[in-house]
């Protein structure tokens, strides 16, 4: 079977400092991978690169495939993959409804009515269907982070990629997003995670990826990696993100 | 945990917060308006001569002073956008102009600006004119308001591109990876998440621009326009009374400035209340 994601052997310097140093990955339909490591170690780099909001130096990046280096269109490429990121960045301006529905009329061309179906219909799958007229700052963090969410999907995207979708939240909205996150897993969504919440990483992923200094040191199943990993890397930075 | 967002949450949530006191309240500047206003009344009421001469007098000219102002306005800002999107460019010739253009027009005086378009533009456009034995521009004539108009729009144009740029500068870079990760173009980013942001921001700096740009208005009084303070100097010219010609015209300017001030101070209230 074709991956959906293939990278290969990718680089990426920024200035002095190497962030990515060859890393290979494919990713298959319906996969959810979750990237872990110490921060400064390229995973949000590699999530990045995946859609180009970074370019990279060197390597070989092909998604549904479409190689991105020699994508005339990177927009298009972009429509396939949903991203979710750290600090939310919804839309200050509009409305939960009016952030669903900005990119599905400009980009995806469908008619307000239609965007408006799939928004609402979206807002109950993320818990939040009261919030539709509501202001992004009117909300906690989990239900911003379920909009956004929800913004992304409502692309159809193929992919999902997310970058700390907790780490910026309450430790209490933390669960309202992972079940969400959960919820899209089990439903054959392909997607992948740099996250420290093990329990998500446990429950959700096929496959957990170890990075540390912008390399790949060690890709396997969950039980296998916190169970049974015999890299002394993994076994330092697992010991220290489970004792938190 | 949080480290990276907090601050940035914690800034917007301060200035989205609702300002209910001052918009329930009457703003109590308005009363120096109302002062002004009044003063003038008496001033003209009780010394009808010569106040009310006068201000039959300048009448027309406060129209052509509002007229040049609303409309190098309206004009700027369509300007400052161009200028301060191409300040912000990524292919070097439209940086390079647009810069360019900012820089030379801030560096040299508005009414020295004023002066060259008003009596050595026509020059070069008619010298152009014969050398191309083009008859249309070889008897070109400025027009007045026309060449005042064009001056103000290209010096505070050049201002304005600066507060544009800023304004766009201050929009987290999320907003763009966010609209650009959907799949919006460079364009669309701009034109639907950015801009309608920025605009916000810059509102009290622009509102800034239209108080200054009011006044600077009364420097085409010298290329032949007969605004508020040109037909001041020619009531002057006439009748010798500048403790009350001068005093009344600052009065006028005085009132539209304060007025325009209350406007861009309630504008700004309700954005920031309605978001």
């Amino acid at each position: 079977m074709e991956p959906i994601i293939h990278i290969e052997n990718v680089h990426k310097r920024f200035g002095e400092v190497h962030a990515l140093r060859g890393v290979s990955l494919d990713v298959y339909m319906g996969e959810v991978v979750v990237i872990i490591g110490p921060s400064g170690s390229g995973k949000s780099t590699l999530l990045r690169c995946i859609n180009r909001l970074e370019e990279y130096d060197d390597g070989r990046i092909v998604v549904d495939s479409i190689p991105l280096d020699s994508a005339q269109d990177i927009n298009a490429v972009r429509q396939e993959i949903g991203m979710v990121f750290q600090s939310f960045n919804l839309f200050d301006h509009l409305t939960v409804m009016g952030n669903l529905v900005l990119a599905q009329r400009v980009v995806r061309k469908r008619s307000s009515d239609e965007a408006q179906r799939v928004a609402l219909d979206l807002l109950g799958k993320v818990g939040i269907p009261d919030k539709a007229n509501a202001y992004p700052i009117q909300l906690s963090g989990g239900q911003q982070q379920r909009v956004a969410i929800a913004r992304a999907l409502a692309m159809n995207p193929k992919i999902m990629l997310f970058d700390e979708p907790t780490s910026a939240l309450d430790p209490e909205m933390i669960k309202e997003v992972l079940d969400v996150m959960l919820a899209l897993a089990n439903d054959g969504m392909t997607m992948v995670v740099v996250s420290h919440e093990m329990g998500f990483a446990r429950a959700a992923a096929k496959r957990i990826i170890l990075m540390d200094e912008g390399q790949i040191i060690e890709e396997a199943t969950p039980e296998k990696l916190f169970t049974s990993s015999s890299n002394e890397r993994t076994q330092r930075f697992l010991s220290k993100v489970l004792q938190q | 945990m949080a480290k990276q967002s907090e601050p940035s949450r914690a800034r917007s949530k301060l200035t989205h917060l609702p300002v209910v006191g001052p918009i329930a309240r009457m703003d109590p500047w308005w009363w120096l308006v109302v002062i002004v206003i009044g003063l003038i009344i008496v001033l003209v009421t009780v010394r009808a001569d010569p106040f009310w001469d006068i201000l039959l007098f300048v009448r027309d000219g406060i129209i052509v002073t509002v007229i040049i102002t609303v409309t190098s306005f309206l004009l700027v800002l369509i300007v400052g956008m161009f200028g301060g999107l191409g300040r912000l460019s990524q292919k070097p010739i439209i940086y390079g102009l647009s810069s360019l253009y900012v820089e030379v027009v801030r560096g040299i005086p508005l009414l020295v600006q004023l002066i060259w378009w008003y009596f050595a533009f026509p020059t070069v456009i008619q010298q152009i004119g014969r050398w191309l034995n083009i008859a249309a521009l070889a008897n070109y004539q400025a027009n007045a308001i026309v060449t005042a108009i064009v001056g103000l729009v290209v010096c505070y144009g050049a201002y304005m591109s600066e507060i544009y740029r800023a304004g766009i500068q201050s929009i987290p870079k999320g907003q763009t990876e966010a609209s650009r990760s959907l799949g919006m173009t460079r364009f669309q980013s701009m034109r639907h998440v950015i801009l309608p942001q920025a605009i916000r921001v810059i509102l009290p700096p622009v509102g800034n621009e239209f108080i200054a740009l009011l006044k600077d208005s009364s420097l085409v009084s010298v290329v032949a326009v007969a605004d508020l303070t040109r037909r001041g100097r020619e009531f002057m010219a006439t009748h010798f009374n500048p403790i009350e010609v001068w005093t009344l015209i600052a009065l006028l300017y005085l009132v539209m400035t304060l007025f325009s001030a209350r406007m861009v101070t309630r504008v700004e209230k309700k954005t920031h209340y309605e978001r």
